[in-house]
């Protein structure tokens, strides 16, 4: 035990340079215009490399039934018995938990006004929002939400994404976002109450899961039902849906 | 007087003048799609019937001509004429059928116009569509052709519609080539066509 401590600081030494490394092979996020040609070249459509893609399939056809096996029936089920406006204040709930840790990232990212923003968001959605059930900072004091996450905190210090993942039970993400997520986990768990055990921690995520599926039900089996390769097409939408988050907050050069 | 016509003529003409504004042309005809979709006389219609109606009003702004054109990408200059009418024909009859599912669902959500950028012969305008429990950001992508602007690309929360298609269609150009993409986008129209009978 005491020497797999000893060993942490060389694992962590190493997770960052092997990660500073996959930066510089690969470039940081570029901006999208989609008012110039640019955004269109094929060249540009996939940038992120995807060397283990016969893995990532499987791990596709893996959430693909979770989802639609698991998943999206309990969802449909929960929908049901819970109205709508609970749901949004779940949802809202969860969001604002994870406040804090967005702020930490906006001030690791240099956008101290967003860190601010993000904590008074915080503040006045735990008051006045009742433990955030209620988005009160974006309705009453027009402070909508703020994205940050470490994977963007990544992306800001220049490092790349490294390569693209399909995570089991996560979906998409790459190397460096995966790692992010992980860390904003890991920080949020300080202070939420339900980490004690794996079983509590497990279940609080998946009714969370179950939550938010429950307000976006048949959307995932539509864009499916549109495409050709559904692999790529949420390979393809995760990238651009990602490359919006970053660029709207400001927090890309 | 004259002093001062004269004095008016020397200005430069702002540059903006000369170009029509985009929201301005594209909200009569969002008004005109969400008239067409609540209008009661289009549920009575058959459902290929439907989207036959739909698809002409949505033919008036957007250019389904270079949407084509950018769904291929630099292949499109190899293709002969005949090729390019037919693959225009085809990528519309895809798009009709799948956004036909669309009219059973629309229930009188708004359209917000939220911001507009020009450059050039190119513009975005920005919209929301306000459903009720959540509004999600539409854009639409817009060419300059003689005085009208039109469409070419609709961004759906950051996700461009031709981009998403563009990357799958590149992928099954490389492999089967350009016979192969015609076989798969027939495929999935009847593929799509036959979901919509069934419901």
């Amino acid at each position: 035990m005491n020497r797999m401590t000893n060993r942490l600081p060389a694992i962590a030494l190493l997770l960052v340079l092997v990660l500073t490394i996959w930066g510089l092979v690969s470039p940081a996020h570029a901006k999208v215009d989609f008012l110039s040609d640019e955004v269109y070249d094929e060249a540009a459509a996939s940038r992120v490399a995807d060397p283990i893609e016969p893995v990532n399939r499987v791990f596709f056809t893996v959430n693909d039934k979770v989802y639609l096996w698991v998943i999206e029936p309990v969802a449909t089920g929960y929908s049901k018995v819970m109205p709508a406006d609970i749901r949004t204040c779940i949802s809202n709930f969860f969001y604002n938990l994870g406040e804090p840790v967005r702020s930490v990232n906006c001030l690791l990212q240099g956008r101290f006004r967003d860190a601010g923003r993000t904590l008074g968001r915080f503040a006045l959605n735990s008051v006045f929002g009742v433990f955030g059930l209620a988005d009160t900072a974006a309705n009453e004091f027009h402070l909508p939400p703020v994205y940050a996450s470490l994977g963007q905190t990544f992306s800001v210090w220049g490092i790349g994404d490294g390569l693209y993942l399909v995570v089991p039970l996560l979906g998409p993400s790459t190397l460096r976002d995966f790692t992010g997520t992980v860390g904003d986990g890991i920080a949020q768990s300080t202070y939420t109450p339900w980490n004690d055990d794996g079983l509590t921690t497990a279940g609080v995520q998946g009714g969370r899961t179950v939550n938010r599926t429950s307000l976006h039900l048949g959307e995932y089996e539509e864009i499916k039902s549109l495409s050709f390769d559904p692999y790529i097409a949420f390979r393809n939408g995760y990238f651009q849906m990602r490359s919006k988050q970053y660029n709207n907050s400001g927090a890309t050069k | 007087m004259v002093l001062l016509v004269g004095v008016v003529m020397l200005l430069p003409r702002p540059a903006a003048a000369a170009v029509p504004d985009p929201t301005e042309q594209f909200r009569p005809f969002l008004d005109k799609v969400t008239e067409t979709l609540a209008d009661p006389g289009l549920k009575s219609l058959s459902k290929p019937e439907q989207s036959r109606r739909i698809i002409g009003v949505v033919r008036e702004r957007f250019d389904f001509r270079e949407m084509s054109r950018r769904v291929i990408g630099q292949q499109w200059r190899n293709l002969s004429e005949q090729e390019q009418n037919n693959f225009e024909a085809l990528f519309t009859q895809l798009l009709q059928y799948a956004y036909v599912g669309k009219i059973d669902e629309y229930s009188g959500q708004q359209v917000q116009f939220t911001q507009q950028r020009i450059r050039g012969d190119r513009a975005e305008v920005q919209t929301l569509l306000v459903d009720k429990n959540r509004s999600i950001p539409v854009s639409y992508i817009m060419l300059l052709r003689d005085d009208q602007w039109m469409a070419y690309d609709v961004i759906v929360e950051g996700v461009s519609l031709i981009r998403n298609y563009m990357e799958q269609f590149s992928e099954i150009l490389r492999k089967d080539g350009y016979p192969g993409l015609v076989r798969q986008i027939e495929e999935k129209i009847t593929q799509l066509e036959q979901e919509i009978k069934k419901n």
